[in-house]
């Protein structure tokens, strides 16, 4: 798993369950990332843990900054940014700002390429000092990720609602993919999209805040293990995570015993597909309850990412 | 511990709403005018914007003859128990169920091509007591409910508003300039909601979490068009290009709406992003 920190810390400590982060604990809530503190972290018996409940107006401490959540459905992040201190984003996202804050447009690396890909190639770049806040146009949760020196982590497109300036943001391809063809027409698909987006802290931590639909799970997955996930439901993982297709065929039912049943059956069943995302550990892996449908749509696949298949 | 009351002065003190003003019984746990809980502290961020107050679930408050309760916290309803003689008015679709027996009737309303013609509701319908009536939005929100004393004016950003009763005057305000129509985000017109000598009840649904603020005069704030809910008529909104350089592609803009003060701001942090259509 990458760089979780192991600050020491002199005296009584307390080790956030959700990011890591170690603090003295006699906040009510983790000032990395606004986890609630001495609470007991709801985990269901498969292993997933549901996202710490967070209170209404926790505050987070980035640097000199610091960062307000608002509202609980559609949350806000309201960013208290000292002079010294920068933050980037998708500019539809911004809410509100107070009339000293200053916007501008940061190019990105490999413009050309997250173009075609139909990546944002411009963020915006808000500098303090004084008060910027962003949302979402959905509901769902606010998920900080606090990045430690040299921490990375990869993200699915457009979850980013904002990140501090520490962090650092470039691309990787996913290589999921798949091609369907009719007649003539050979169309690719990119299940959890092209590219992920990997922010990474540079010498300085940093606060990324992802935005996902309705409520999110994360799970740490020991080294090799795997589980299979929706593709749409993928919002982040650690790069040491790896991905894979997974294609399951269900069996045929015995049930309806008659010649013509079974055929039929048969057919339908052959027809019938899951699309999975194998991911393998080790590393954390977060998954969100409303995703898209993913476009598969039952069509024939000729050629794929390499991937596993299970025949039942 | 509950004191009992030691003299006149006792028995008369009101708790009063921070959200509406309105005056209640020392013993109410939520204002009868608004709902709001009275036994919560004000819930408000370091920048300066107040949560609309979350209206526990089976809130019960009061207008006229009425009552109005409010059911469920994602997709709230409003469940109004019409008196005899009082009447709300709304836009057809947001209407969830109602008793048979319930009178219907529609609004005539100046303008009617105007308004026609910039996609605002043509039609407004009226519900008379008694019996009730429930509404609700078809979106994850929050209610808003604005008791308006005598005297006011509350601009509303168009289809946002759920319902008002009856002795509130409705109309529209044409949203001035060019830049504020095109880029606005809103369109061209804006309700607008007036009470003369009588004081009476608009409720509406802001999409996720609603946030108010009031501005001092020449106050002013930046705000996502999409996101404006509602305003004091007072406020003044005028939308701004905000120019974003970089240095290879050139030049791009971003509309950013101006509210300048005094008055009250209202703000959805689920925007509404307007296609062009």
């Amino acid at each position: 798993m990458s760089a979780i920190p192991s600050a020491p810390v002199a005296g009584r400590s307390y080790t956030c369950n959700w990011c890591g982060a170690v603090s003295d604990g006699t906040a009510l809530s983790c000032p990395a990332c606004g986890a609630m503190i001495n609470i007991k972290d709801i985990v269901t018996p498969t292993g997933w843990v549901e996202v710490p409940g967070r209170k209404d107006m926790t505050k987070l401490q980035v640097g000199k900054s610091s960062c307000q959540i608002e509202g609980l459905y559609v949350p806000v992040a309201d960013f208290n940014l000292s002079p010294e201190d920068s933050v980037y984003f998708a500019h539809h996202v911004l809410l509100w700002k107070e009339n000293a804050v200053n916007v501008s447009m940061m190019s990105m690396k490999g413009a050309w390429k997250r173009a075609l890909a139909g990546m944002p190639v411009f963020m915006t770049q808000a500098k303090g000092p004084g008060h910027i806040a962003f949302s979402r146009d959905n509901p769902g949760e606010l998920l900080p990720i606090p990045l430690q020196s040299g921490q990375a982590v990869d993200v699915r497109e457009h979850f980013m609602l904002v990140a501090t300036g520490q962090v650092d943001y470039s691309w990787t391809n996913t290589n999921i993919w798949f091609q369907t063809k009719n007649g003539d027409e050979t169309e690719t698909h990119y299940p959890i999209g092209q590219m992920l987006d990997r922010f990474t802290a540079g010498k300085m931590p940093g606060l990324l805040l992802l935005h996902a639909s309705g409520n999110v799970f994360i799970r740490t997955l020991t080294p090799g293990q795997s589980i299979l996930i929706k593709p749409t439901a993928l919002i982040f993982k650690d790069p040491t995570v790896s991905m894979q297709l997974h294609f399951e065929h269900p069996g045929v039912g015995m049930g309806g015993a008659s010649l013509g049943g079974l055929l039929l059956g048969g057919l339908m069943a052959f027809s019938l597909r899951y699309l999975w995302l194998r991911v393998t550990g080790p590393g954390r892996v977060a998954i969100q309850s409303a995703f898209e449908p993913v476009e598969d749509n039952g069509r024939n696949i000729t050629s794929h990412s390499p991937a596993t298949r299970q025949n039942w | 511990m509950v004191q009992p009351a030691q003299n006149v002065s006792d028995a008369v003190e009101r708790l009063k709403c921070n959200w509406c003003q309105g005056l209640n019984l020392k013993t109410a746990l939520s204002c009868q005018f608004c709902g709001a809980p009275l036994d919560l502290k004000d819930v408000v961020s370091e920048s300066g914007w107040r949560e609309a107050p979350r209206l526990k679930d089976m809130t019960e408050f009061h207008f006229a003859n009425s009552t109005c309760q409010v059911e469920g916290e994602i997709v709230p309803v409003a469940e109004i128990n019409l008196a005899q003689g009082d009447a709300v008015y709304f836009e057809h679709h947001v209407m969830l169920w109602k008793d048979p027996h319930v009178p219907m009737s529609t609004m005539q309303l100046p303008g009617g091509t105007k308004r026609m013609l910039a996609g605002m509701p043509f039609l407004i319908s009226v519900a008379q007591g008694p019996g009730r009536v429930a509404f609700s939005r078809d979106a994850t929100g929050e209610l808003v409910a604005l008791p308006l004393h005598p005297g006011m004016e509350v601009d509303v950003r168009e289809h946002a508003f759920l319902l008002a009763s009856y002795n509130i005057a409705y109309s529209f305000e044409r949203i001035k300039g060019l830049r504020n129509i095109l880029f606005g985000g809103q369109g061209m017109y804006m309700d607008r909601f007036v009470t003369t000598n009588q004081s009476g009840l608009l409720l509406l649904h802001g999409y996720g979490n609603v946030f108010e603020r009031t501005l001092k005069p020449g106050e002013s704030i930046l705000i996502e068009p999409g996101a404006y809910l509602y305003k004091d008529s007072s406020v003044q909104m005028n939308v701004q290009m905000q120019q974003l350089t970089t240095g290879i592609f050139g030049a791009t803009a971003m509309s950013l709406a101006q509210m300048t003060g005094p008055g009250r701001v209202g703000i959805q942090s689920m925007y509404v992003h307007h296609t062009t259509e």
